[in-house]
């Protein structure tokens, strides 16, 4: 004696149990993890003033870092095989108004030529790491780069958009210092999150932007300063991202989604004891 | 306690195991969201087999029914009910928060390997015979050329190889250049990383544009080279006809 009703209910009661309480969590797989270092840069957020123009602040000393590997640049002449710097640690904040970058690396010594880049793509065409140089099939856009050099002691804002186009923008919003002490420069980088710059990256709290490094060992070598122009340590694109300010949003729709599936439940267990068929 | 709900767990466990352990002893692991999808068709099928008669249905279901009414239940009974019942909520607030929370990982990279060339690359031959002189020759420009990244040993593992990402293609393994024809590297060291479509992320790719640093010549040899160096063979054309 078939009950096609009760057939129907039963197998939408176990369909809805599965579909609310499994299959989110089944679906969703999280990437795997970069297998040389990290792959991205999260600038944490702290109240207050940041440690800006203190490489050596010991407000830095909570913040965790990620760590990159570097490269010769081999990418285009002039090329050069070994460079002095073979990766860097990153460390970022912002408070909501202005962000602070914190890269360290080894560098034996202290020279004048020392030097320390950030890039980032600027809008929304995909740049290429190399200064945003022409690609063949893609149009690409340009890249916002920040220079920090020993002998000037302060940050230059650039921008470029391929070869031999990099120059100082007209209107400069960045700021560095550089600390170096046993063999390790500390360099802190730091703008506002936004400027009114549209050739400046500008950084959305919750969004990824792309970020590449570079560094120079300006030592002299037979009177020759080792590493400048071209010849450098490089990275490709990694992420960065400024934390958002927490959303407290996400508790009221857990707190939704929990008092539905109780009713959901009452019910259930109600039409049961009435009449042991669902 | 032995019936219907008994055997559908035993089925549906048992094709988790084989899906889950068996299958990548053979083949590639599968997604997880793929292993959810064959459970629950799996989970449906039970549930067609058990609600075709009126008797099956209550075999199926009565136990569970009488467990979550929770009537004439005692001692641990009671409690696994409340257990679930608790449970169950919890659950879904918890895939609720995993859901909304925000992620601290960055875009899934969605890259293509190994894209369509453009069509002038397409079915070319090396013009130079394979003469040790040639492959001598084109393992001497890898070496030059190619090595401080893609590696003297052709393993993708040379000095400026962990500063880059995506990490330069390992030539000695077979997924690599033995799935390519010669033409195919000819386009992809001719036009460099920049020479990419969109879909093979071109503003990553540290692999230079050796169009405007080497003779066409060159880049054939250092093809038989990396070949010859690397113990792979290109793809070659199937007779179409």
């Amino acid at each position: 004696m078939l009950n096609g009703q009760r057939i129907l209910r039963t197998i939408s009661i176990i369909g809805l149990f599965g579909v609310l309480g499994f299959s989110p969590g089944f679906a969703s797989e999280p990437p795997p993890p970069g297998e040389t270092g990290s792959v991205s840069v999260r600038m944490y957020q702290l109240e207050g003033s940041l440690p800006s123009d203190d490489p050596n602040s010991s407000q830095w000393d909570s913040v965790p870092g990620s760590e990159f590997k570097l490269a010769p640049q081999v990418h285009w002449p002039p090329r050069i095989q070994d460079v002095t710097v073979n990766s860097v640690k990153v460390k970022g904040v912002h408070n909501g108004q202005e962000l602070a970058i914190l890269v360290e690396y080894e560098d034996p010594t202290e020279d004048a030529a020392d030097a320390a880049a950030l890039e980032f793509m600027v809008g929304d065409k995909p740049a290429h790491f190399a200064h945003g140089q022409e690609m063949l099939q893609v149009e690409g856009g340009p890249v916002n780069i920040w220079f920090w050099k020993k002998e000037n002691g302060k940050a230059v804002d650039m921008s470029a958009k391929g070869f031999k186009t990099l120059q100082a923008q007209p209107k400069q919003d960045v700021q560095a210092k550089g600390a170096w002490q046993n063999g390790i420069w500390k360099v802190v980088f730091s703008r506002s999150l936004k400027t009114d710059d549209t050739q400046d990256v500008q950084i959305e709290p919750g969004e990824w932007r792309s970020v590449a490094f570079a560094f120079w060992d300006g030592a002299i070598v037979d009177g020759l300063v080792k590493e400048k122009g071209g010849q450098k340590a490089v990275s490709s694109w990694w992420y960065i991202r400024a934390e958002p300010s927490r959303d407290n949003s996400i508790f009221g729709w857990v707190i939704l989604g929990l008092a539905l599936a109780a009713a959901f439940e009452l019910v259930i267990v109600r039409k049961l004891r009435k009449g042991q068929s669902v | 306690m032995k019936g219907p709900i008994i055997s559908g767990a035993i089925i549906l466990a048992g094709v988790f195991i084989f899906l889950k352990f068996l299958l990548p002893l053979f083949t590639a692991p599968l997604p997880a969201s793929l292993i959810y999808l064959y459970l629950a068709l799996a989970l449906s099928g039970i549930m067609i087999f058990g609600t075709m008669s009126a008797p099956s249905l209550e075999a199926l279901m009565g136990p569970i029914f009488r467990f979550l009414s929770g009537q004439g239940q005692s001692g641990m009974g009671q409690v696994a009910r409340v257990a679930v019942l608790v449970m169950f909520p919890l659950l879904v607030g918890w895939q609720t928060y995993t859901r909304l929370a925000p992620s601290d990982l960055p875009p899934a990279e969605n890259r293509t390997i190994h894209p369509a060339p453009p069509g002038e690359f397409v079915g070319l031959s090396n013009p130079y015979p394979k003469t040790p002189e040639n492959i001598m020759m084109g393992k001497g420009l890898y070496a030059a050329y190619c090595s401080p990244c893609h590696g003297a040993n052709f393993d993708g593992k040379g000095p400026a190889a962990p500063g880059f990402n995506p990490p330069p293609a390992n030539f000695s393994d077979p997924g690599t250049i033995a799935q390519l024809q010669e033409a195919y590297l000819f386009w992809r060291i001719k036009k460099g990383g920049v020479g990419l479509p969109v879909e093979g992320m071109p503003w990553k790719s540290a692999m230079p544009r050796w169009e405007v640093e080497l003779p066409e010549e060159f880049i054939w040899k250092i093809i038989m080279g990396e070949y010859d160096g690397a113990h792979q063979s290109p793809r070659t054309w199937e007779e179409e006809e």
